[in-house]
């Protein structure tokens, strides 16, 4: 009698997951070459000892939307937007880390970092150093760092055989326990940023029809609520 | 509910954003004023299923799991250190870096500050100051009688004194250079410090390897292209919007909750 209910309850609590997903989906609006998490719901059957068959909501996980962000352009040397599902490599103090969002300065030592300060790794396994004498630096598309002088570097540009196997680890950047592969179909966009994929117009309509599920699983509470009452008055009152 | 905490991260963000955008363009006409960007990034992950774990006895292994994002945080505003326009002010303290480098200029306190913007005067005593009075390192005095004065490419500052015809040399005006100069801290009145960040200075003469050349009655304009801050302007308020858009949601389902019987 009481499945109804829980039914329900498995669809809200699985419904207010899905609402913080879609909450950090648009906070990161803004952030460079942010993916997408969707939500991924399953029935979750259940046999009763009578026989019934129940069919509960579950969240079975989360996949990362990979497509691409738009490039923007800003002008900025140091800015690499990255093309074809590939990453750069980042040498964190946690470990090796990867990420997509190319917007690079240089630290005290002229060493290529993230904005954490962390350093981006060449093909050779070192960082990548620009002489602070340098006139400009160039970024081939294939990552060969050069300068007026010649070539300093080559940026290590990795891919993946499954990009959900990545877990997002903060700070757009993303952990992996899958063994990284060469990526030399890779292009790098010196100059431009990859914006984040989000969809603001998909994010805002499956909010409301969160919104309205969530509504609508209620009114099944409310009405199992009504059904119990109605039924101790009518035995109590017989 | 973690939706409402999170949208409030990204409203935060995006007030930041138009903060920065704002002192961009209120600093449009800045002498070599250098435009800023607010840089955004994913905060932490909670895990609520971790990925890889089994789900069976068979072993079958969990292909995604569900990570939990907490919202946005601001990783740096950085500043976009390249070149302005140079624009001719037929002024013949009006000095304009063209490439890298900055001037040096002694603070009050002894210390060195830098900065680009090369709109100098002349002190009482002759010497070449900042707008706010502050000697420009290192230290040129001109002549009482000087009727010209000349500022090379390479910042050789020379002197034409009335009656005579040959210029006479008196200062080289010397620029720093930064490996990172975007490290450097601003301090207001077009001014920066160096910083931990930024690596300590090299100075050296305009026009020598890894430093710009000067220019004579020109200055460089900010380099804030109000485009770009009008598009940035639009998106920001739009995804502050959205943000307000989902804590109005969330809401509306913490209201439905809590109108449970």
């Amino acid at each position: 009698m009481e499945n109804a209910l829980f039914i329900a309850l498995s669809h809200q609590s699985t419904l207010l997951r899905q609402m913080d997903v879609i909450a950090n989906n648009i906070a990161n609006s803004s952030t460079p070459a942010f993916k997408v998490d969707r939500m991924l719901f399953i029935e979750e059957l259940v046999t009763t000892d009578d026989g019934q068959e129940l069919t509960f909501v579950k969240d079975a996980g989360i996949a990362r939307d990979t497509t691409e962000g738009g490039f923007t352009n800003t002008g900025n040397d140091l800015d690499l937007a990255i093309h074809g599902g590939a990453y750069f490599v980042v040498d964190t103090p946690l470990g090796m880390r990867y990420t997509q969002n190319g917007r690079f300065s240089l630290d005290a030592n002229s060493q290529l970092v993230t904005s954490q300060g962390d350093l981006v790794l060449a093909e050779s396994g070192g960082p990548i150093v620009i002489p602070p004498d340098a006139l400009g630096v160039e970024i081939a598309p294939d990552g060969t760092v050069s300068t007026e002088d010649g070539e300093v570097g080559r940026l290590n540009v990795v891919r993946f055989d499954d990009d959900q196997a990545l877990e997002k680890a903060g700070n757009s950047l993303y952990a992996a326990e899958i063994p990284s592969l060469p990526a030399p179909g890779a292009v790098i966009v010196q100059g431009m940023v990859e914006e984040s994929n989000v969809e603001p117009i998909i994010e805002i309509t499956t909010m409301l029809h969160v919104l309205r599920a969530y509504e609508a699983a209620q009114r099944i509470i409310d009405t199992e609520e009504d059904l119990a009452t109605q039924t101790m008055d009518t035995l109590t009152t017989a | 509910m973690r939706a409402l905490s999170i949208a409030a991260t990204g409203m935060l963000a995006q007030q930041l954003n138009v903060e920065v955008i704002s002192n961009n363009i209120a600093n449009m006409n800045t002498t070599a004023f250098k435009r800023q960007r607010a840089e955004f990034q994913d905060l932490l992950y909670q895990d609520a299923r971790t990925a890889g774990s089994t789900s069976s006895d068979a072993g079958t292994i969990v292909p995604s799991g569900i990570q939990l994002g907490l919202g946005v945080r601001t990783a740096a505003v950085y500043r976009m250190s390249g070149q302005g326009n140079l624009i001719s002010t037929e002024n013949t303290l009006d000095l304009a870096i063209q490439g890298k480098g900055y001037f040096q200029v002694e603070l009050p306190s002894g210390e060195t500050a830098y900065s680009r913007a090369g709109s100098f005067q002349m002190s009482p005593t002759g010497e070449i100051v900042t707008a706010d009075g502050y000697t420009v390192l290192p230290g040129i005095t001109i002549p009482n009688d000087a009727a010209e004065i000349t500022v090379n490419a390479s910042g050789e500052v020379l002197v034409t004194l009335s009656g005579q015809v040959t210029p006479q040399n008196v200062g080289q005006i010397e620029l720093a250079s930064f490996a990172n100069q975007v490290g450097l801290q601003a301090m207001g009145n077009n001014l920066f410090l160096e910083t931990a960040a930024s690596g300590t200075a090299t100075t050296g003469v305009p026009g020598q390897v890894g430093f710009g050349t000067v220019l004579q009655a020109f200055l460089e304009t900010s380099n804030v292209d109000v485009v770009i801050e009008i598009t940035n302007l639009i998106r920001a308020q739009r995804a502050y919007e959205m943000n307000s858009k989902v804590i109005e949601t969330a809401d509306q389902m913490l209201q439905t909750a809590s109108q449970l019987r």
